[in-house]
């Protein structure tokens, strides 16, 4: 009437966030529902609310939580969205498994620091931990490390939703010392490195937990059980030894260490990628994913070298091995998420 | 395998459709009336279940029905679905059961 979309083009838009086969099955007959749902039977009311009203936002966010599900499809979901799920669900376990070995790295930190360990000679320099400063009481910090490896063990034991409101919760103080850093003027709280940690180690992969929604097939929990163990013993001791004899120049920054960490696990899938096993390409988009993350950390990270060439050298270095490691399952990621004819809609009777 | 339990929205939907075949909007209507207000069903979640449901085999589509220059598409039970609303059914009414019995009840007062 005065060329604005009506109600029903305005649905018929928010409908578009659903992915193609979906829409194909069900949208005619959700818009219907839509409108049923937004008319009065006054007929000038619905003519006013036919062209002038806007979809409710409830209805809106309602839509985008389907969609987000269906995208991160599960069990039943056509390939292509099956993989996205499973390799973001995979994804970020791996993050959230990377947090509960830093956890476990800082409270031995803390216990060596505070002489739990009677038998080890005092801690070297290196080793002690020391909070930035902020507003955060040091208790809470503790609270934080417990909670990364009981939000790591509850999406392992099948409790999402448990794992998702503790992670939410452990990443509020940082938040919070970032914040108040940024008020205060704290370095190093005011560079972009700490939000870039925050938002992409912290944020990313809380939001990503709500890829393991009802139909998501449960992680396989003896493997991701030892993980654990092994990534402290392969990354967290080697790390800690380095602190202790003082041997820093060895030692890759937070952000170098996820690169070479992501190079590492890319280089290890490369034998079943070569030999096309079963679910490798799940892993290779999983590799993926975490590779952009750790690729976005690292460049934002530069800019905490900028009068520095050599630290610039050496995290450009990291950035080229990482791009050699997940050019190597880029291929296969591709192929598992390539897409695949939607299923048809079952026919009506009759 | 075990199968899984069955959603508090997913036993009104089902519910719903117990009595004959009913549209989407019709579904969210009786849903809110059937869970007296405390279950309301926004589209995208009703959807969301339709689509599971009917994947399941507990629902299939009946007709289609022209309304307001649209068409509405009416869902029933399938013989599946009849099969598993009245299981729901009967281990929600034996829960009841042992939760009137602990509580002292008898099927009088729980009623009032």
């Amino acid at each position: 009437m005065n060329g604005e979309p009506t109600l029903e083009e305005r649905y018929r838009r928010v409908l578009r966030l659903l992915p193609g086969y979906y829409r194909d099955r069900w949208a005619a007959d959700m818009v219907a529902t839509f409108m049923d749902s937004s008319m009065t039977g006054d007929e000038d009311e619905d003519a006013w609310i036919f062209y002038y009203a806007k979809p409710a936002w409830r209805e809106v966010a309602s839509v985008a939580g389907l969609a987000a599900r269906l995208y991160l499809g599960g069990a039943g979901a056509p390939r292509r969205y099956f993989a996205w799920g499973q390799a973001v669900r995979n994804a970020a376990l791996a993050v959230l498994l990377v947090q509960a070995v830093r956890s476990i790295d800082a409270l031995l930190r803390i216990a060596w620091s505070d002489h739990m360990f009677g038998w080890l000679p005092a801690a070297p320099w290196g080793i002690t931990a020391t909070p930035i400063g902020g507003i955060v009481p040091s208790a809470v910090w503790y609270l934080v490390a417990y909670a990364w490896i009981v939000s790591f063990l509850a999406v392992v034991y099948g409790r999402y939703r448990t794992a998702q409101v503790i992670a939410a919760l452990a990443i509020v103080p940082d938040l919070v010392t970032l914040v108040y850093g940024e008020f205060r003027g704290v370095p190093p709280l005011t560079s972009v490195e700490p939000w870039a940690f925050w938002v992409l180690l912290n944020l990313t992969p809380v939001l990503a937990l709500s890829a393991f929604h009802r139909d998501a097939l449960p992680p396989a929990r003896l493997p991701w059980l030892l993980a654990l163990p092994a990534l402290f013993l392969l990354a967290g001791v080697p790390v800690l030894t380095l602190l202790a004899t003082g041997s820093l120049g060895w030692l890759p920054d937070f952000s170098g260490g996820c690169c070479v960490l992501v190079a590492l696990a890319c280089l290890a899938h490369v034998p079943r990628v070569w030999s096309r096993r079963a679910g490798s390409g799940v892993w290779s988009l999983a590799l993926t994913l975490l590779a952009a993350d750790a690729a976005a950390y690292r460049i934002i990270s530069l800019t905490s070298y900028r009068n520095d060439p050599h630290l610039i050298a050496v995290s450009l270095v990291e950035l080229l091995v990482l791009a050699i490691a997940v050019a190597l399952v880029a291929p296969d990621a591709a192929r598992a998420q390539a897409a695949t004819p939607a299923p048809r809609p079952q026919p009506l009777p009759g | 395998m075990a199968t899984k339990p069955m959603t508090g929205q997913a036993f009104f939907v089902l519910t719903a459709l117990a009595d004959g075949p009913r549209h989407g909007y019709g579904i969210v209507g009786e849903v809110a009336e059937l869970s007296q207000g405390r279950v309301k069903l926004k589209i995208g979640g009703l959807y969301g279940v339709l689509d599971r449901l009917s994947a399941e085999g507990l629902i299939e589509p009946d007709r289609e029905e022209p309304h307001d220059g649209r068409l509405r598409r009416y869902y029933r039970l399938t013989r599946d679905g009849r099969r598993a609303l009245a299981e729901e059914a009967e281990l929600r009414a034996a829960t009841a059961r042992v939760v009137r019995l602990r509580l002292g009840l008898s099927g009088a007062e729980a009623a009032g």
